[in-house]
């Protein structure tokens, strides 16, 4: 152990001069890097739960501070000060006709915008989604400029009743309004693809020619697109960007290197120890309880945000529609969505706000989880911002006004959590994204359909 | 490009000459003044944008009017009854009715008449045709599947369907770390390696010595022709096949020239391998291995595919891989557009056992059971019964039947309805049949009729159910889309308290849940489609076994009426009543396995050719071979039609 702080303080004090240059042109101080900067960025990460909320047992009793949580909130019990509950707000995009059904209220949640009804030939969101925005202004400094995480895989083939291909169920991060951004779903493949390198016993082959390799393919794309018609082209552009976006991270040595020495042993004993979670997971696990693997998945999105391998991160907790089997909960009989067109039976009622319960307390973990971590002068929670929210409000009416959404953390100073608000009705949910935008400034006059900011949120 | 803005900026000089009627102009005035104000992009009242159709490029108008043929058709059923425009909106004169009404024939009736074989989007292979690939390029198995983030469907359901087939940094990331791992697999063993690199280049010690010495005279690169040529004989035939088609020359260059890069730059004694193994990963994830496309011919109107074009499309459909030798031996050699020689190949093709991966494919994403793969869909607790080794078996029995029905019983009518499945000694068990032994599925003969056919079968039954309790709703919903074709729509917007999927509580009894579906007359116009059809299998539990009761003394009465009249005792006669719906099913998976072999949606521009194909089954008894061989030798499998918007922008760009 001794031997590998030396040769650490020694490697870096030889690579201090090679390392500040990229820094410099960063406009960070000399001899700083935005690694010990005393002003740490602030994260952005949403959660999405599918089906809605049992809206009888959501909505707190009494608004601003001193309100009461609901039962379905109570996971929330031991960090209700770092939470804002936002009430009435809805995502207009949802609401055209033809937008039966969930499939129009997720691929949206974050564009703002109505979806294309396709089964899949025209793909289209209306817009970028929020987090690729930001990670567009953000994320430029981190190895991954953001991340992209479910549990599920994607919903395959089409609804024939609603006419929208299921892969509008399980995408809210989009890259452009056409283009999906691909979602990590098991945790071993995402811990690899982030951290393997700084766990022991896990360093990659190394790959001396990988940018010749790469140069070839980029001139086989070259000579390629000369050939082809408009719509080719465009399809083949992804391979460009995919291609250009591999390089840019091995050309960027200096910054994984760097990366990889800014890992502390106290991440480094948390990385050790995930990752040998999630082999035993994977080993002896069988069952349909899926909090371990939610956690999982919580626990490397905290981890990336502490060891900023990125500031923006979304979620999944399961695709749209989502029929998981729920019977793992005492008192729950059945799967997910079923339970969700509950018919205003009482006992289905029940047990949906059961499920709604248990993806707030999953969402109450990571609030938690991050707030354990120091991050500058306070917590890793101090400087996020984490969105909790469902397309829907009532699953079983398939409403899109009122939608259930949580907003979790500090935002770096610019959020004044604890307090449950109540807007106008019908105000856009896109007004929220405007104000985080706000607080991370990112300048930006309006986003899709917002009217204004949510100024009740800020500090 | 002085020249182009020079022409924008003026007013056109020439005068349009003089041509025939440009229809589009003559109907975009008309629904103009009659139907935008209703019927537009943030309005559209019926859930319909006829604005939408007259926005952005004008000459792309006529084509989107084509292929929303269909709705078209149905909008000028409504102007020529006078339903629209509505009661109390002003009345469209006779004359503009008339002009309407002749101008959206006439461009209708064109786009059947122009024999457009449509064309097809440069696509990704999905994850199985790179996952057979590489078994057939390298022979080594990689689960693709399982490695690479999971890719959408579109169009009839299908994963290869080329507008949901993204490619993302993730996806990038992951087919490099693929050629990685896949080719140290091959590399690890001799045996692959061997027919990868049948001889490989050794330099001899005195070689070596000789070349050293010599370098310091002639320069670095001396010596190196030798190896590079070597390599040279190893690359081309493993990047012709990878890219299906030869390589042109400048391509080659590239490729030997990154050899010879890699080759100087290693000092190890196995560097040639280790050289070819680099140029080996380029190939594999070169855009021209990882997407299928078909190069663009400059003339603008339709035209046959390259020999080798088209074998991959008949390869990639067949087989989901590359084409083998003997058809690039053909495509080479012979006209494989020539009828005979193209049904030959399919014949041939279709009795290989590559075969079975279409029959795979097709059966087990077009009726929806690849979620069995994935995991158990049912409740552990409840079902304790259902076990992996079950689970499985119920997999292979459809895809099993479907190759059969497809390869041996040569009958797509067998799909819904027979006297045969396929059983191994748990699945029988499973069906309460006995006899069977061992854990070979085998074809077994059934006795009783309600089992036969994909209805009969567990993975349907089970990908039918709801984890806990089966649900009527859902299986009928199931047939009507996946077996007639004819969705029920959603339910309207406002339906309320009664929701599209699931009505009732767990301990809701059947027939509450009916009374429920009939109580409201919204409800009831599609539910009294889907529920009967539904109630007719309900004799078959949530894990496809046979049961006459509900445990509870409440008897199972499989009894019913279809909306459309027909009466049904168990499910055994609710199948007879399937199978008499032959064109609806005909063009159902006419629709299907059209969209599966070509790679795009049926559009109202093939009428002509999707009747022909329904006319093939509907007279030949629903023959798979005489229907398979059809559909490859139809227009649109062979022949393309190039892009017409923007053409060559990346040119146009320089």
């Amino acid at each position: 152990m001794s031997k590998w702080h030396i040769s650490r303080r020694r490697m870096l004090k030889g690579l201090g001069a090679s390392i500040a240059l990229p820094f410099l042109q960063a406009m960070v101080p000399p001899g700083m890097s935005h690694y010990n900067m005393a002003k740490r960025p602030v994260r952005f990460a949403c959660l999405f739960m599918p089906n809605g909320v049992n809206k009888y047992h959501w909505t707190p009793e009494k608004y601003g501070s001193d309100f009461e949580l609901s039962k379905t909130l109570q996971p929330l019990a031991n960090i209700r000060q770092e939470v804002l509950i936002l009430n009435e707000l809805m995502n207009k995009g949802s609401i055209f006709p033809g937008a039966e059904g969930h499939f129009a209220k997720t691929a949206n949640i974050m564009t703002g915008y109505p979806i294309y009804k396709t089964m899949g030939e025209n793909l289209n969101v209306g817009g970028i989604s929020f987090d690729q925005l930001v990670a567009q202004h953000k994320g430029q400094d981190t190895p991954f400029d953001s991340l992209q995480f479910g549990t599920e895989r994607i919903n395959s083939g089409i609804c024939g009743a609603t006419g929208f291909t299921r892969l509008y169920g399980s995408s809210i991060s989009w890259k452009t309004p056409t283009q999906p951004c691909s979602r990590e779903i098991e945790p071993r493949m995402a811990f690899d693809r982030l951290f393997r390198n700084v766990v022991p016993n896990k360093k990659q082959k190394e790959q001396p020619w990988k940018r010749s390799v790469l140069d070839q393919v980029k001139e086989d794309a070259d000579n390629l697109q000369r050939k082809l018609g408009r719509a080719d082209q465009d399809k083949l552009e992804e391979y460009l960007e995919s291609i250009r976006s591999v390089e840019k991270r091995i050309a960027d040595e200096g910054k994984s290197k760097a990366f990889e020495e800014q890992i502390t042993p106290a991440m480094k004993k948390e990385l050790t120890a995930l990752d040998i979670r999630i082999d035993e997971y994977n080993e002896t696990y069988e069952g349909v309880d899926v909090t371990d693997k939610l956690r999982q998945m919580m626990d490397l999105m905290a981890l990336a945000f502490w060891s900023d391998a990125t500031r923006v991160s979304t979620f999944m907790f399961a695709n749209s529609a989502s029929n998981r089997n729920f019977s793992f909960i005492p008192g729950v009989h059945g799967s997910h969505h079923q339970i969700s067109h509950h018919q205003n039976h009482d006992g289905p009622m029940e047990e949906y706000r059961k499920i709604n319960e248990y993806y707030v307390a999953q969402y109450a973990y990571f609030l938690e989880k991050l707030q354990s971590i120091p991050d500058g002068e306070g917590t890793l929670l101090d400087n996020s911002m984490v969105m909790f929210a469902s397309g829907l409000r009532d699953g079983n009416s398939h409403s899109p006004r009122n939608l259930p959404v949580l907003l979790g953390g500090r935002g770096g100073g610019g959020l004044k959590p604890g307090r449950n608000l109540n807007f106008k009705e019908e105000t856009p949910l896109t007004n929220l994204y405007l104000s985080m935008a706000r607080i991370m400034d990112i300048p930006m006059e309006c986003f899709a359909d917002s009217t204004g900011e949510l100024c009740e949120i800020y500090s | 490009m002085f020249f182009f803005l020079g022409a924008r900026a003026e007013v056109p000089m020439d005068k349009e000459p003089e041509e025939e009627i440009n229809h589009v102009k003559v109907v975009q005035p008309i629904v103009e003044k009659h139907c935008f104000s209703c019927h537009h992009d943030t309005n559209r009242s019926g859930g319909i944008s006829i604005k939408a159709f007259f926005m952005g490029l004008e000459d792309q108008f006529e084509d989107r009017i084509v292929r929303a043929g269909k709705l078209w058709m149905h909008i000028m059923d409504q102007v020529r009854s006078g339903e629209m425009p509505p009661a109390g909106e002003p009345r469209m004169t006779t004359e503009e009715q008339e002009e309407l009404l002749n101008s959206v024939n006439v461009i209708l009736t064109r786009s059947l008449n122009a024999n457009n074989p449509g064309r097809v989007v440069i696509r990704r292979l999905s994850h199985n045709e790179y996952q057979y690939s590489i078994k057939q390029l390298t022979g080594v198995d990689f689960d693709a599947k399982s490695k690479f983030p999971a890719d959408g469907s579109g169009g009839a359901g299908f994963d290869n369907f080329p507008s949901t087939l993204f490619l993302t940094p993730l996806k990038m990331e992951r087919y490099y770390d693929a050629a990685d791992e896949i080719l140290d697999n091959a590399y690890a063993s001799p045996e692959l390696w061997k027919q990868l690199v049948p001889d490989t280049y050794r330099e001899s010690l005195f070689r070596k010595f000789y070349n050293w010495a010599m370098r310091f005279l002639k320069g670095p690169e001396y010596g190196v022709e030798r190896p590079v040529k070597a390599a040279e004989e190893i690359i081309m035939p493993f990047a012709s096949n990878a890219f299906r088609r030869f390589l042109e020359p400048k391509e080659r260059d590239s490729y030997i020239s990154l050899f010879r890069e890699v080759y100087l730059g290693t000092s190890s004694g196995n560097r040639f391998d280790l050289a070819l193994l680099e140029t080996f990963k380029a190939i594999l994830i070169s855009p021209n291995f990882l997407y299928r496309f078909e190069e663009e011919q400059p003339v603008n109107h339709p035209y046959a595919l390259s020999a080798f074009e088209l074998a991959s499309r008949l390869s990639f459909f067949l087989w989901s891989s590359l084409p083998d030798k003997e058809l690039y031996e053909v495509a080479y050699r012979e006209d494989l557009h020539d009828p005979e020689i193209l049904e030959a190949q399919v014949k041939r093709m279709l009795k290989d056992p590559k075969a079975r991966r279409l029959s795979e494919s097709i059966s087990t994403q077009w009726f929806g059971i690849t979620k069995l793969k994935e995991g158990s869909p049912v409740d552990p607790d409840r079902f304790p019964e259902f076990t992996p080794e079950l689970r499985e078996a119920m997999y292979q029995e459809l895809v099993e039947y479907f190759h059969h029905v497809m390869t041996d019983s040569g009958n797509f009518l067998d799909l819904l309805d027979s006297d045969y499945t396929f059983l191994n000694e748990t699945l029988a068990n499973h069906y309460g049949i006995s006899d069977v032994k061992g854990e070979e599925l085998r074809k077994v003969n059934l006795s009783d009729r309600n089992r036969g056919g994909i209805l009969g079968m567990g993975s349907v039954l089970t990908a039918t159910s709801l984890p806990l309790r089966t649900s009527p709703v859902l299986r009928g919903k199931w047939v009507l889309e996946e077996i007639l074709g004819t969705p029920a729509p959603p339910p309207p917007p406002d339906a309320g308290e009664l929701s599209e999927e699931e009505a009732g509580a767990e301990d809701a009894s059947i027939k509450d849940l009916l009374v429920l579906h009939r109580s409201k007359p919204e409800c009831q116009s599609c539910h009294q489609k889907m529920d009967p059809i539904g109630f007719g299998l309900e004799n078959f539990d949530p894990v496809g076994r046979w049961r006459d009761s509900y445990g509870k003394g409440e008897q199972i009465v499989a009894w019913d009426t279809l909306s459309t009249g027909e009466v049904f005792r168990s499910p055994a006669e609710l199948k007879e009543i399937l199978v008499d719906k032959k064109e609806l099913f005909a063009r159902n998976l006419t629709e299907k396995i059209f969209t599966y072999a070509i790679g795009r949606r049926v559009e109202f521009k093939d009428e002509l050719f999707v009747k022909e194909l329904m006319d093939n089954l509907l007279e030949n008894d629903f023959d798979t071979e005489s229907f398979m061989v059809a559909l490859v030798s139809s227009y649109p499998f062979r022949y393309k039609v190039n892009d017409n918007a923007e053409k060559f922008r990346v040119l146009a760009k320089n």
